[in-house]
């Protein structure tokens, strides 16, 4: 009887993280893609934006400030796992502050940084790379905003915290996106 | 049976909405396949008014019929509208009709997402078409190349509203294909192991991955296009320093997975159909599946034959030459695998059955002339000429679409308890047949003549007259195989309903259960032990599960 109501699946992956690993792929390439554009528009221009660590400050201090929102994501769903929901309510409340601390200095970045989108195809790959993942941030802050939400709620326990795992996921991922493109913008 | 045990659960999901508010807020997999359906035959009825429109502006040598900025309105729309309204939407509707039910499922993994899914491709070919009554529609072309695209050369904002379309369609087709990925890895019953999955599902499987993995590069294409048009950065404005050909390889690098996109539902289909009506099991079953796979993954690594015309080095001319021939490969196993299907099978030349050999068959012409196109001095000299045109419509029209009628005529009486008109079905099929051969065929000859694609009208005298008017004519033949095809829709939908499960001796599991469906498909979940369930069923004593033992 229980085969009729409850069918044994055929994977053992769970469908959530599936659906995640899955639209990572996709937005994988959509990176990838935007990565080639600004590799064939690098070699066309005279890319003169000095290479000093005054100029890398803010990007530095920003990929400091997603790692350790990272780390936060990371310790916050291992306390919902060892059932720590206030630690996962606090862990999540420290992340979404620190990524939007990270969104606000890309604009102050973007600013500083003396490009504008229609000065040269340069400007505007730069403007794209950053944009684009700077939207994917807020998008990962409203998905952990959400859990957290959920968390003040008291949706969450030892035994049921998928979302919370998933947005962990997807929070990991728009880090390791960011630490490619400043390693292709900044250091290539 | 312990089918009355599960009654109470089976009976919770109900529609409590009445008539058309149903149809609205439906999250219902076979309900949503209906509404893929029918907007998709929506948009092809539009799609193909553009085509006629398009050959009789062709019949005659200096014809006024269009204005030549119509005419690039028309052909643009047409080629958009077949490729993302027509085809894309209709195979995806027989996925969401036929997968969980060849499964063994219930419904989609994500039903919500699925219903986000149609309306946004409806909003998506809605603001696409309403261009028309706004200032002008997209006018370049559907692969829009660049820069000719740029707000100098194209200031209407047809081409916004053209990138915005494929903005939507793309989402709409991206979170339709994660659905299908999800709910073919997750929801097969019990025992349905990957190579025990019928062939239909395998194919879906595969356009999925491609379209996850090369929609953002199309995605990526058309967010720059607009970021130029709209912002004023210069991605292809080469004189500030962008690259024209930057949309080229991006818009390739999605158009030619695309091309197999479209094309593997069709092969989908006739790996179903052929065996029904061959009665055997499906030749080289696994063959099948590794060579579509193969397909797939060989899809994305041919791009710039498309690009051939534009200036590349020898080596890559060689390369993405010798890599489109070798897709010929698993091509030729898929036919290989039909024919011997039929091979002393007991065949039943049903209508379903003759759209499958039609597929094949004009399939194969088209499948030959891309290799002709694949030689780098040929395609040099037929490049952007009529012959690319019958090219892709031998595959598209001939295939996919072939295909694709294929499947309405073989799944029609599951979908609403009754067949199709096999005697009206067979006039569509060969008017349609005939049509279709005197439209492409001659366009072989229109290319090698050196007739331009795409060119609003011609000069007398230079050859092209004669077949330009025999083409006219077979569009017109096209057209009353349609219509005959819609009497023959509605002559059978007024009909009542004979309710058979199994109209055709089918394998399996869609054949299991009543036509229509219910709302939650299975009673009881089956278990699979084989690649034809029901056959199993039907003929214990010659189960397929007992050649495995």
């Amino acid at each position: 009887m229980s085969s009729v109501t409850h069918p044994q699946p055929m994977s053992s992956i769970s469908t959530g993280r599936l659906a995640l690993f899955v639209t990572l792929g996709t937005e994988s390439v959509f990176f990838a893609t935007l990565l080639v554009a600004y590799a064939a528009l690098r070699g066309q221009v005279n890319w003169d934006i000095p290479h000093t660590l005054s100029r890398l400050t803010i990007p530095l201090v920003n990929t400091g400030i997603l790692l350790i929102s990272a780390m936060m994501v990371w310790w916050s769903s291992r306390a919902i796992r060892r059932g720590q929901a206030s630690s996962l309510r606090s862990g999540l409340l420290v992340s979404v502050l620190l990524g939007l601390c990270f969104v606000a200095g890309q604009i102050i970045e973007f600013n500083q940084a003396g490009l504008r989108i229609d000065d040269q195809a340069f400007g505007g790959v730069f403007f794209t790379l950053i944009g684009f993942h700077a939207l994917h941030m807020l998008a990962g802050v409203f998905f952990l905003g959400l859990n957290l939400v959920r968390a003040n709620l008291g949706d969450f326990s030892v035994d049921r915290h998928e979302a919370v795992e998933l947005g962990s996921g997807f929070w990991y991922y728009v880090t390791a996106v960011w630490v490619v493109l400043f390693l292709a913008l900044y250091i290539l | 049976m312990m089918v009355e045990q599960a009654q109470p659960i089976l009976q919770t999901r109900k529609n409590r909405l009445p008539g058309l508010v149903s149809w609205l807020t439906t999250v219902d997999h076979k309900r949503i396949g209906l509404l893929y359906l029918y907007s998709a035959f929506f948009f092809f009825i539009l799609g193909g008014i553009e085509a006629l429109l398009m050959r009789i502006q062709l019949a005659l040598p200096e014809n006024k019929f269009l204005s030549p900025d119509t005419y690039n309105q028309v052909f643009t729309m047409h080629g958009t509208t077949m490729i993302f309204l027509v085809v894309m939407p209709m195979a995806t509707g027989f996925g969401n009709y036929l997968v969980p039910l060849m499964i063994g499922a219930r419904d989609m993994a994500f039903p919500k997402l699925n219903s986000l899914s149609f309306w946004t491709f409806l909003f998506g070919g809605a603001f696409m078409y309403s261009s028309f009554l706004l200032g002008g529609a997209p006018n370049n072309g559907w692969f829009s190349y660049a820069p000719l695209t740029e707000k100098l050369y194209s200031p209407t904002h047809g081409m916004e509203f053209w990138s915005m379309g494929i903005l939507l369609l793309g989402f709409a087709t991206t979170i339709g294909s994660i659905n299908f990925i999800v709910t073919i890895i997750q929801l097969r019953a019990p025992g349905m192991s990957l190579l025990k999955m019928p062939l239909f599902v395998w194919t879906s499987f595969v356009t999925s991955f491609l379209a996850v993995f090369s929609l953002p590069s199309l995605t990526t294409a058309v967010l720059l296009l607009l970021l130029d048009r709209q912002l004023g950065a210069h991605f292809y404005n080469v004189t500030e320093g962008g690259n024209a050909l930057l949309w080229q390889h991006l818009f390739w690098f999605f158009g030619h997975p695309e091309v197999y996109i479209l094309i593997l539902p069709a092969m989908g289909i006739v790996s179903m159909v052929i065996p029904t009506f061959s009665g055997k099991p499906l030749f080289g079953y696994s063959a099948v599946v590794f060579s579509a796979i193969a397909i797939g993954f060989l899809g994305f690594t041919v791009w710039a034959h498309h690009m051939f015309a534009t200036g590349m080095p020898d080596t890559a001319l060689l390369f993405f030459s010798a890599d489109s021939f070798l897709i010929g490969v698993p091509t030729g196993v898929k036919i290989f695998a039909w024919l011997g299907t039929m091979w002393r099978g007991k065949l039943r030349f049903t209508v379903p059955m003759l759209f499958s050999i039609g597929f094949i068959s004009m399939f194969l012409i088209g499948g030959l002339d891309g290799i002709h196109l694949a030689v780098v001095p040929v395609d040099w000299q037929i490049t952007d000429s009529y012959y690319v045109v019958a090219h892709l419509h031998y595959v598209l029209f001939g295939g996919a679409i072939f295909g694709l009628f294929s499947g309405v005529y073989y799944w029609f009486p599951k979908m609403s308890g009754r067949r199709l008109s096999e005697s009206i079905g067979k006039r569509h099929f060969w008017l349609m047949f005939i049509g279709m051969n005197m439209v492409f065929m001659p366009m072989h000859i229109l290319g090698i003549l050196g007739m331009p694609r795409r060119i609003y009208t011609y000069s007398s005298g230079a050859g092209w007259d004669i077949w330009n008017f025999v083409e006219t004519i077979g569009a017109g033949i096209i057209a009353v195989s349609f219509l005959i095809f819609l009497i023959n829709y509605v002559v059978t939908i007024r009909s009542v309903p004979t309710h058979e499960a199994d109209p055709w001796d089918g394998t399996t599991l869609e054949w299991m259960i009543p036509s229509p469906p219910p709302v939650y498909n299975f009673a009881e979940i089956p278990s699979v032990r084989s690649l034809r369930p029901l056959w199993d069923e039907k003929h214990p004593e010659l189960a397929d599960w007992r050649d495995d033992a």
